[in-house]
């Protein structure tokens, strides 16, 4: 994502974050909470597939070498 | 440990429980995406950054076990000495619920002047809601802004310029990205003394 508007989004939140102490906390923990628990759910199902295991160690010995392996 | 969607921020508590740990043994700031995802702004993260005190590996072990004990594993199956020299050897360990893939806490031990600088000068931020030590606001902004400068991190300290409008001490901002262009300039190797 680029461009203004994506600029405008990060400023329009952000504001709404400044003006809102009370408000912004529910919408972003169910975001960040949803994206969590999608990505342990797509582990969970690979886990479950022949050579599951085999594949999430893999997937963990490079998430430890900080490359990123989220499944899409 | 209960991870289902509810009112308990799971990326905080996972932070909190980490640190509650680590908080015995070293001083630490959780640093990098956190800070800014901490102060609301909206965007996946997978992992979160903590900087802590170099220890001796008689401390390392004794903190690796109580993390053991408290849920955590290391995500990639080293024994303990392994772990230690990793760290040891300027690199990154991560660290998971168990059994659990997401989120990790990427662990290293601090090292150079301006690491250690942010222990002296960290505190918890009241903010966030999250129990944990951060550096000083400005201190991640200067290094969102000067050192990382990636899409992500100028979007992150532009957020965080935005929360803190009209609060933010420019003039330390500004000397703070003079001590990381004079850092990189020695290789990271800067003493305070130096500064």
């Amino acid at each position: 994502m680029g461009g203004s508007s994506h600029d405008e989004q990060i400023v329009r939140w952000a504001t709404f974050v400044r003006e809102n102490p009370e408000k912004w906390r529910e919408q972003h923990t169910t975001f960040i909470n949803s994206q969590i628990i999608g990505a342990n759910e797509k582990y969970e199902k690979l886990k479950k597939m022949p050579n599951g295991e085999k594949i999430i160690g893999e997937l963990r010995k490079l998430r430890f070498f900080g490359i990123r392996t989220q499944p899409q | 440990m209960d991870r289902k969607v509810s009112d308990v921020n799971i990326l905080n508590k996972f932070t909190e429980d980490f640190c509650s740990v680590v908080n015995k043994y070293a001083r630490y700031v959780v640093v990098s995406g956190f800070v800014a995802i901490s102060h609301g702004r909206s965007r996946g993260t997978e992992n979160v950054d903590i900087m802590i005190e170099g220890l001796s590996f008689v401390e390392f072990k004794k903190m690796d076990d109580v993390l053991v004990e408290a849920g955590f594993e290391c995500l990639y199956p080293l024994k303990v000495e392994d772990i230690y020299k990793h760290l040891t050897g300027k690199l990154n360990v991560r660290y998971s619920w168990k059994g659990v893939e997401l989120p990790n806490m990427e662990v290293k031990f601090a090292k150079d002047s301006l690491d250690d600088e942010q222990f002296e000068t960290r505190g918890k931020i009241e903010f966030t809601g999250v129990d944990v030590f951060f550096p000083k606001i400005e201190e991640s902004i200067a290094f969102k802004e000067e050192y990382l400068g990636s899409e992500k991190d100028l979007e992150d300290a532009k957020h965080l310029r935005l929360i803190y409008m009209d609060k933010l001490d420019e003039g330390y901002i500004e000397d703070y990205k003079e001590k990381i262009r004079r850092v990189k300039e020695w290789g990271g190797v800067l003493t305070m003394s130096r500064l």
